[in-house]
């Protein structure tokens, strides 16, 4: 029997519900009226979240995200400090291009915050998901990405408490230099959505 | 002059510095996939030290915490565009790609 996510998971919508309405409460201040607007929206945003993200065991490990906070802040400085570097040196100093890396990491929370975050380190970009490749568009191609992305991946899986394999077995499948969207035509017959509408 | 509002101050500069380098970015550099590097970081570091900036000023606490739910929701809808922008342009599966 199918039932509504709210009922099937009392718990989790109830905490996320609360969790939508301290957003709320923060952005907009204590006030009454303003809930004309905001409760309308926690509902629909408790919806959606519980439709997009299935409710189930999370193991966030909050000695980790204190290490992580400050590990992501310096690393931030450090990206837009480079950035800020190369575009306003007369000479323009960038190299882009394309790299391919293999992520280890399981779960999709997981793997949501290493593609984001990999966009605010320095002189990469997450460009494309697709499978376990990550294709990081990196600003210099001459410079070393791997390494800042083993970093980032390692402290991401202590985040959520899992575990990777040894550093040795993961390896770049090709570098290409500039960009080329003509070549990934092939990417087209691959479904968009391959779980479909119910 | 008031050390506290000197340091506000200067945070609030720094800010500014990134938002301009981000821009220069926008404009010099040569391919979209470059261009999203500078905005993204440069947003996220520029809007965190004006936030740092605004902190002396705040009259209460929970105004603090509105500063920073910004600032927070900024860097993730930032990084989440970006890449989303990345993979449209990279899979050259949109209407605009040259």
């Amino acid at each position: 029997m199918y039932r509504h996510p709210v009922f099937a998971h009392p718990r989790a919508a109830t905490l996320r519900a609360i969790g939508f309405a301290l957003v709320w409460l923060i952005l907009v201040g204590p006030d009454a009226a303003s809930w004309i607007i905001g409760g309308p929206f926690v509902v629909a945003a408790t919806l959606a979240s519980l439709r997009l993200s299935k409710p189930r065991e999370r193991n966030l490990s909050v000695s980790s995200l204190a290490g992580f906070i400050p590990y992501f802040l310096v690393e931030s400085l450090r990206g837009g400090l480079d950035v800020a570097a190369r575009v306003l040196l007369p000479r323009l100093r960038v190299q882009p291009g394309n790299q391919e890396y293999r992520v280890s990491l399981r779960s999709p929370e997981a793997r949501l915050v290493f593609i984001d975050s990999i966009s605010l380190l320095p002189g990469t970009l997450s460009a494309d998901l697709r499978g376990d490749l990550v294709t990081v568009h990196a600003l210099d191609v001459r410079t070393d990405v791997v390494e800042g992305l083993t970093t980032l991946e390692r402290r991401v899986a202590a985040l959520f408490g899992e575990s990777l394999p040894p550093a040795s077995d993961r390896t770049i499948a090709r570098t290409t230099a500039g960009r080329s969207p003509a070549d990934e035509t092939s990417a087209r017959e691959t479904p968009s959505h391959p779980e479909g509408r119910p | 002059m008031d050390p506290v509002a000197l340091l506000s101050g200067a945070f609030l500069v720094v800010g500014a510095f990134f938002f301009i380098a981000g821009t220069v970015g926008l404009i010099r550099l040569p391919d979209r996939f470059s261009r999203l590097h500078a905005l993204t970081k440069a947003d996220n570091v520029g809007l965190g030290f004006i936030v740092l900036g605004l902190m002396p000023l705040v009259p209460d606490l929970f105004y603090g915490l509105k500063l920073v739910l910004v600032w927070l929701l900024v860097v993730i809808a930032g990084a989440t565009g970006a890449h989303l922008i990345a993979k449209r342009a990279l899979r050259g599966d949109g209407e605009d790609v040259l």
